[in-house]
């Protein structure tokens, strides 16, 4: 299994994918069987399906299929280059794919036409589509020019033209439990770097999402800063918040995930519940990259 | 003639130059901004042309530019004109002028924020707009001020440069006292309103500057 994923990196992106599928389906189908057993009744919040993408020649996503259901929280590992991040820019809308399905509940965002290329939803379903789910940036990306309070607010007032005292109160109870209370006025640069990321979930949160997806939310903090990080996300996940993690923090994936994705080469190795997988991994290639954590 | 006679006389000039300064401002500052966008549009021969238009304005002379703005009607198209058209020329050459220079700066300015800020613009769900007006121009404003205060220097000084169309501003006064009196006071005057000026501009920015430093990135 390792070999043939680790020699499709020379193949064209179409065989390799050709090849994924026919590799990547074994594990895909388990990963299904898997997430089906542990959650029967759930319905997925977002399908990626059958997700393709390569820039220029290089094929970074090979034929990708992942479902997140409600509640669920999933960890995606893997080695640098993997496509992990390119995975959750996809679903966030940040690149586009050239072939899969993409959807958010029953909102098709991007679907295959006849030839196999993905077509992408007409601009206000792809808005409708950014309502639903929320992103967290490695470099937290605040608007430096903006308070902490302002940040957290500002989208749900201005994009989401909610109502401006009932987002105050919200935007308020999320610092709070962010453990920003009395920072509202402060700007981004007064601030550490944990304290930022905390602020950034804050917004990503105000915006009420189904599913919040991080991108490696700690690797730009030291260790002391990416516990308070890593406490509030553990929080999030204990009131049942859906979350898709791209982490290296090993440990705080198996302690908080449901299901934790291995991938390399733009390709699902192996997943399955984090004990499986961290315990046990099937593959000589998830081995391998595991015991770098041991 | 004494010196209260040379100060009210360049008094009056000077509240030309003045004029001419604020006009080219309010022009300048808002055109340069449009140039700025038409000069990095996706729309590859509005973006060429736009090219051609900087150049041009940043390749020959202002004063030349005066010129040619203030006898084209007549030598290009055989319109007369007037006499208040020496006044409106010499707004039009530096507006356009301005605008180019501004330009430019608008340009280093927007291409220097972190394509992080729109990332998370979009994934917030502002449209283009939105994200421009509201996240990322007061950004550009705080990197671009120390460059426009730059420009706005040049500006005072170049109020000078339409003395070449008669317009009775405060050099065209200062050059003509000096003639009439065989005597280098009003120049030496004329140039320290120039500078006090100057030094009023540079104040004023400097503050603006102190009230956006209430943040860094």
């Amino acid at each position: 299994m390792t070999d043939i994923v680790r020699g499709s990196e020379d193949i064209s992106c179409v065989s390799a994918a050709t090849n994924a599928v026919s590799t990547g389906a074994v594990s895909v189908a388990n990963g299904a069987n898997n997430t089906t057993s542990l959650l029967p009744q759930e319905k997925s919040l977002v399908k990626l399906t059958h997700i393709q993408k390569s820039y220029g020649n290089v094929c970074v996503l090979q034929s990708i299929s992942l479902h997140i259901n409600a509640g669920e929280v999933v960890a995606i590992i893997g080695p640098s280059g993997s496509g992990k991040s390119t995975l959750l820019r996809c679903a966030t809308l940040l690149e586009t794919f050239q072939s899969g399905t993409l959807a958010y509940g029953d909102l098709v965002v991007a679907k295959n036409d006849a030839h196999g290329h993905a077509i992408y939803a007409p601009k206000s379903v792809l808005k409708e589509a950014k309502s639903r789910f929320g992103l967290v940036f490695q470099s937290f990306n605040l608007f430096p020019h903006c308070s902490v309070l302002h940040n957290v607010t500002d989208a749900a007032i201005r994009v989401q033209k909610r109502n401006r005292d009932e987002v105050m109160t919200q935007a308020h109870a999320l610092l709070a439990k962010m453990g920003l209370s009395g920072k509202e006025k402060m700007v981004p640069c007064e601030l550490s770097g944990g304290q930022q990321q905390r602020v950034a979930i804050a917004r990503a949160l105000a915006l009420n999402p189904s599913i919040l997806f991080f991108d490696e939310p700690t690797s730009a903090l030291d260790p002391e800063l990416t516990r308070d990080v890593l406490k509030v996300i553990r929080d999030l996940a204990a009131e049942n918040m859906t979350m898709a993690i791209v982490t290296h923090e090993m440990s705080f994936a198996r302690d908080v995930a449901d299901r934790i994705i291995f991938m390399e080469a733009g390709v699902i190795v192996e997943q399955g519940t984090a004990s499986e997988l961290i315990n046990n991994p099937q593959h000589m290639r998830t081995k391998t990259f595991l015991s770098h954590y041991a | 003639m004494d010196l209260t006679l040379i100060l009210a006389m360049l008094g009056e000039g000077f509240l030309v130059s003045l004029q001419i300064f604020i006009l080219t401002l309010l022009g300048s500052l808002p055109l340069g901004l449009l140039v700025a966008f038409g000069r990095m549009s996706r729309i590859k021969p509005l973006s060429w042309l736009v090219q051609i238009y900087i150049s041009i304005m940043r390749g020959t002379p202002l004063m030349l530019q005066l010129m040619v703005v203030y006898y084209l009607p007549y030598f290009g198209f055989g319109i007369s004109i007037s006499d208040n058209y020496r006044f409106i020329a010499t707004i039009i050459a530096f507006v356009i002028n301005y605008a180019a220079y501004f330009a430019e700066i608008y340009r280093s300015g927007i291409q220097s924020i972190p394509h992080g800020q729109y990332e998370a613009a979009g994934v917030l769900g502002y449209s283009r707009s939105q994200t421009f007006i509201f996240i990322v121009f007061l950004q550009v404003v705080k990197r671009i001020l120390p460059a426009v205060t730059n420009e706005v220097i040049t500006l005072v000084k170049d109020t000078s440069l339409s003395f070449v169309l008669s317009v009775p501003e405060m050099f065209t006064t200062a050059k003509a006292i000096a003639a009439a009196q065989k005597s280098m006071i009003a120049f030496a005057v004329a140039g320290v309103f120039y500078y006090v000026f100057n030094a009023i501009v540079a104040f004023i920015m400097n503050r603006v500057e102190k009230i956006m430093d209430y943040y860094h990135d």
